[in-house]
């Protein structure tokens, strides 16, 4: 399934219940329109991690990288494309 | 621990920034701040303050997230003989414009990169952050600033807004002397000392900050800065804990509870960490067990007392302690005195740390007091009762306020926020428990016209008027709301559909 697909998904399941997925469009803005509170990025976060098996710095999560479904997808797409066999990412310094 | 000898708390930095000068006072990431720069750029801005025109109890807002700036704002305000009020940066900006409004800040000290803005609140104009000549402040200038400062240990020394009923936040004025009464107990009972790195994730408008920037100030401790993106992350945390070797550890028990569950705190060794301390809602027996068992050799202790009282009864858990019952909140500290109402098993609060009230709201503060053989109580708004041994025992709440990851919330100012938007003609809010994601606050809100307002409508409304952690879980648009036989809302009747929700039912009724 696409990533966007995935990320619209759990988005309509766990914040908006009731609202058709297709509802959620690539620019609506999650967290600052109220859709996703702090603690609800943390959980956004802990199943984009487990999902994509990418791992977060404290850094990216971050309103300005997690607003919107494109804007993760962004960040999911460049986690997946530097991840090297072999290479423990994301762990901080 | 040396026993200070003043009962204003910037005198407890000056005095120690004469005896250990160069020892860490705050340490932010990379950046260290010694006891002498941390006194020095205190004393400096508070001079700009002064020459600014800043007058004795003036309120200086400081909108920061917990930084050294903010504790550099903190001091310089104290020295200046102001009154700070810390709010936090991430309200939105309908609430802190409320609040600048509602404490008549003559200062707003904010942004969250370096150097904050010092804004006028009532001209606009900027002051500048850095000194203008390069030099520091001469210890003649300190002498200046201290001068102007003799402030008695009655006087305010910080307001703390919180959660009020009726949909304003209401300012908690608490006093030199209550916070003092607060940190010397806890410097004392932990044995607090230079040797300390103390870390409380809480932001600067808790009262659980306190104990951190002040056991600072007076012990010569270390205050080891929470970077704020972690503060709700677990694993990111409990490596925080042990690379900066924490010793000294305060924070809601939400916070400890998540390092447990997906922190992996308990798979981890803590040599440094010695003191763990806990407040501002109900450890459940379990956590506080498996909390004991991972730091044997910690002293773990839970603090209760709102913050219109500060801390006020204690409970060190016993090193054998099982979980199977919970964890009091223990006896009286030794500043307090507590008792019970008889009639209502409200617990009444007392002593040193008592707020001097509400700022602005006699009404509220009349309200709130009530006087018993010459005492001066606060009506916690607690019910508690009596463990054989003499401990309190939290039983609940005799009012609708309710604790969620510790921030404290009154459903009537989200109901107040909700019906401030024109299409929501009335709107009530509940709280319920979920054993995996705690408290659980639910909105029923009657619309002006079906499809008036979308859920996300709503959503970006509760963004816009509260602060994140005060938005509903569950917005359910309902045609009416339950309401008795003399026209109240029926809230048990609302959390009964509620807790058909947390079961995993529709999302609407």
């Amino acid at each position: 399934m696409e990533i966007k697909t995935e990320v619209r998904n759990y988005i309509a399941e766990n914040f908006l219940p009731n609202a058709p997925a297709a509802s959620i469009d690539d620019a609506m803005p999650l967290i600052t329109g109220g859709v996703i509170d702090s603690i609800g990025m943390i959980t956004l976060v802990s199943f984009l991690e487990s999902r994509f098996e990418v791992e977060f710095m404290p850094r990216e999560i971050d309103v300005h990288c997690l607003d919107t479904v494109e804007r993760i997808e962004q960040l999911i797409v460049k986690k997946l494309a530097g991840r090297e066999p072999g290479v423990a990412e994301g762990k901080i310094q | 621990m040396p026993e200070a000898e003043s009962d204003l708390l910037h005198e407890w930095l000056r005095r120690t920034a004469a005896l250990t000068p160069g020892a860490p006072a705050i340490v932010e990431d990379d950046r260290v701040t010694s006891f002498r720069e941390l006194f020095e750029q205190a004393a400096s801005l508070a001079l700009r303050f002064v020459e600014h025109g800043i007058q004795k109890q003036d309120r200086i807002a400081l909108v920061l997230p917990k930084t050294t700036d903010a504790i550099v704002s903190i001091f310089a305000s104290l020295l200046a003989g102001a009154i700070y009020v810390p709010i936090h940066p991430q309200w939105p900006k309908e609430r802190i414009e409320a609040v600048l409004e509602d404490c008549a800040a003559r200062l707003a000290i904010e942004g969250d990169s370096y150097p904050p803005r010092i804004r006028d609140c009532r001209t606009g104009a900027c002051i500048p952050w850095q000194a203008q000549s390069t030099a520091p402040a001469s210890p003649t200038d300190f002498a200046s600033v201290v001068s102007l400062s003799k402030a008695d240990a009655r006087d305010p020394a910080l307001i703390l807004f919180t959660s009020g009923s009726t949909g304003r936040p209401k300012g908690v004025v608490l006093s030199h002397r209550a916070v003092g009464a607060f940190v010397r107990w806890t410097a004392r009972e932990f044995q607090i000392s230079s040797h300390d790195r103390i870390a409380c994730p809480s932001p600067l408008g808790f009262d659980l900050s306190t104990f951190d920037v002040f056991n600072m100030a007076l012990c010569g401790a270390t205050c080891v800065l929470v970077p704020g993106d972690i503060v709700w992350m677990p694993r990111f945390l409990v490596q925080f804990l042990r690379q900066a070797r924490i010793t000294c550890w305060y924070s809601v028990p939400s916070i400890l509870a998540g390092m447990f569950q997906e922190g992996r705190f308990a798979e981890h060794e803590y040599p440094d960490l010695r003191v763990i301390l806990f407040a501002g809602e109900v450890f459940p027996g379990p956590g506080v067990a498996r909390l004991q068992a991972a730091v044997p050799q910690a002293v773990c202790a839970n603090l209760y007392g709102p913050t219109e009282t500060n801390v006020v009864t204690w409970c060190r858990v016993p090193f054998d302690f099982d979980g199977s019952q919970p964890l009091p909140i223990g006896h009286p500290c030794p500043y307090a005195t507590v008792t019970v109402d008889a009639e209502s098993g409200e617990l009444l609060a007392g002593g040193e740390s008592l707020m001097n009230g509400y700022w602005n709201r006699p009404e509220d503060t009349q309200r709130s007091f009530v006087r018993l053989n010459g005492k001066q109580y606060y009506r916690t708004g607690d019910r508690v009762s009596l463990a054989p041994d003499s401990s309190y025992l939290f039983v609940g709440r005799l009012d609708r306020q309710v604790k969620r990851r510790g921030f404290r919330i009154e459903l009537g100012e989200i109901e107040a926020a909700l019906a401030r938007h024109e299409d929501i003609l009335e709107a009530a809010v509940i709280a319920a428990e979920d054993g995996r994601r705690g408290t659980i606050i639910a909105a029923f809100v009657r619309v002006r016209a079906a499809g008036a307002l979308t859920l996300v409508e709503a959503k970006a409304h509760c963004a816009r008027t509260l602060p994140p952690y005060m938005a509903p879980d569950h917005i359910l648009f309902v045609d009416t709301i339950s309401k008795g036989s003399r026209g109240k809302i029926d809230y048990l009747a609302l959390g009964r559909i509620a807790e058909g929700l947390n079961r995993g039912n529709q999302d609407r009724s």
